[in-house]
């Protein structure tokens, strides 16, 4: 039952992944996106990392596609003639090969070094909770405090230049006023 | 001595023990899964008409009027004459319009509602589910309606619903900041993300609720919270995004028929969830407003936990409408100068005062 879940929604990911980057209207694409983001948090629930699926939810459902789409609905000419090139076949034909080859390369690769495999069934990971992540990410011992202060620096430096933008296009249009 | 939770309200799940002893065990998880959603399914619907005729009979009195009158008494049969109305017109779409999208959006707002709905704790196991997350959750899934505004608005083919579209994304991107900042606050304080939690985090008297609990920032918080969720679901005095005299209907301008009609509920029933996100965060749920006193309280616990949940959440409900028909819409720079200038620098202020509080222990 969950091997066949887990089937059911890996191949909603790769179609909707690739519908997002082959279909010509952009909006269509996004959509799409939407879809696969959705299908990654459900794999993700399936893995037991809940949180994990809810900030992709919230994150990229809830903010990035939001503000991808405020970006696509002000681009001009959506949608109109705006197709993707055409690729000849042969080169689908060959990007086709070469991915399968490397695919195939990995099989053989890791059915003959098992022990590089990552043992999931051994020590399945335990479902973290929200306390121990943001214990984790604040401790100064074994934790992420340092990223986080940098993030934080990061994202006041980025905010303090969005500010800093807006004000220069007010300042001209005072000085061209009088 | 207070009664613990667990004799207050026990665990009967009547019909899910019926259907466990009825069917085999994988079966009847599925089965009770199903009946979790049809019950919320029909939650929704009935929900869209009694927010409907409700606000119809708000706004009537406060205008001195008496609102729909003819179908059954006191009007009471028009939600549903209007939903057979709206099941039967044509839907008419623009010339050039994005089929696809265009009846693909009407379905987002509504489906946003639905997915909140299921983490609601509406009583003690009157929840469909308990995601540790459930904030977040919350906060994610209504990126949903968003999407579905900005999608009907351009899929219109139309510059009224685009533009409308545009501002509403604005605004609700925007606020849903205030919003994510005061749920922090609330998450601080109860200890907890789940929805569920947080509601037993407010057990006892109503001065255990979080609008009373945390001396005087609870109130700020809570009307806070609902200036801003007010905000988020475009509705008057922050409706600039479907403003009759500038834009003619907004995004839903192109839309008739039963597309309209899922905005409409989608639009009431995202208000009623929203009203339930209040009810649980600030006014203690489904827990029974107790106030220490040894005859009355053990009569008002007799009352069924999500009797009170309803009656808090249409309280919050009657206040959106209060608002949105006593209040002047506001302009569109006023709605930004009044989130990114003062309602942001605000909901920290108040988290960073929260947290010496709670550091402090002045809470309770």
């Amino acid at each position: 039952m969950n091997d066949f879940l887990f089937y059911v929604i890996a191949s909603a990911v790769a179609l909707l992944s690739l519908l997002a980057v082959t279909l010509p209207n952009l909006l269509h694409g996004a959509i799409a996106l939407v879809g696969s983001f959705f299908a990654t948090a459900a794999i993700y629930i399936m893995l037991q990392m809940e949180f994990l699926a809810l900030a992709q939810i919230a994150l990229y459902v809830g903010g990035i596609v939001v503000f991808m789409l405020i970006i696509i609905l002000l681009t001009n000419d959506l949608g109109v003639d705006n197709s993707l090139s055409r690729v000849s076949a042969g080169r689908q034909v060959g990007k086709g090969v070469i991915i399968a080859g490397f695919i195939t390369a990995l099989c053989l690769f890791f059915t003959s070094n098992p022990s590089l495999l990552l043992r999931t069934t051994e020590h399945r990971a335990a479902p973290v909770s929200i306390d121990e992540i943001g214990i984790r990410l604040l401790s100064t011992s074994n934790g992420f405090i340092v990223p986080f202060e940098v993030i934080s620096l990061l994202l006041l430096a980025a905010l303090v230049g969005a500010v800093v933008l807006s004000r220069r296009e007010n300042k001209t249009e005072e000085k061209e006023k009088p | 001595m207070m009664p613990s939770s667990a004799e207050l309200y026990p665990v009967n799940n009547f019909i899910g023990d019926l259907v466990r002893s009825i069917f085999q065990q994988p079966a009847a998880a599925v089965i009770n899964g199903l009946l979790a959603l049809l019950s919320l399914m029909a939650l929704v619907g009935s929900l869209g008409a009694v927010l409907i005729f409700l606000e119809r009979k708000v706004s009537a009195h406060f205008q001195l009027r008496f609102g729909p009158m003819r179908v059954g008494p006191h009007g009471l049969l028009q939600p549903l004459a209007d939903g057979i109305k709206s099941i039967f017109k044509e839907i008419i779409k623009p010339a050039g319009a994005d089929t696809f999208i265009f009846f693909l959006a009407p379905l987002l707002p509504v489906s946003a509602a639905f997915l909140v709905l299921a983490v609601i704790p509406f009583d003690h196991h009157l929840q469909v589910a308990d995601p540790a997350g459930g904030v977040l959750y919350v906060l994610g899934i209504s990126g949903l309606s968003i999407l579905g505004i900005l999608l009907a608005g351009w899929a219109s083919n139309n510059k009224y619903s685009l533009l409308g579209a545009m501002r509403s994304g604005a605004q609700m991107v925007s606020f849903e900041i205030s919003i994510a900042l005061l749920m922090l606050l609330i998450v601080m304080l109860s200890g907890t993300a789940s929805l569920r939690g947080i509601v037993l985090a407010q057990e006892g008297t109503i001065f255990d609720w979080w609008i009373f609990k945390l001396p005087f920032l609870g109130i700020v918080a809570f009307i806070m919270y609902l200036v801003a969720s007010t905000a988020e679901l475009n509705r008057t005095p922050f409706d600039i995004a479907e403003a009759e005299s500038e834009l003619t209907g907004g995004f839903a301008t192109e839309y008739s028929g039963i597309s309209f009609a899922m905005f409409f509920l989608g639009e009431f029933v995202n208000m009623f969830v929203a009203a339930c996100l209040v009810t649980t965060f600030f006014l203690g749920g489904f827990h029974a407003p107790l106030f220490g006193l040894p005859v009355i309280d053990p009569l008002l616990n007799l009352i069924p936990g999500f009797l009170w949940f309803f009656a808090k959440a249409f309280l919050i409900v009657f206040l959106y409408m209060w608002f949105r028909w006593t209040f002047p819409r506001v302009r569109v720079d006023q709605l930004m100068y009044l989130e990114w200038k003062i309602m942001l620098p605000a909901s920290l202020i108040l988290l960073m005062l929260s947290g010496l509080f709670v550091a402090q222990g002045w809470v309770g």
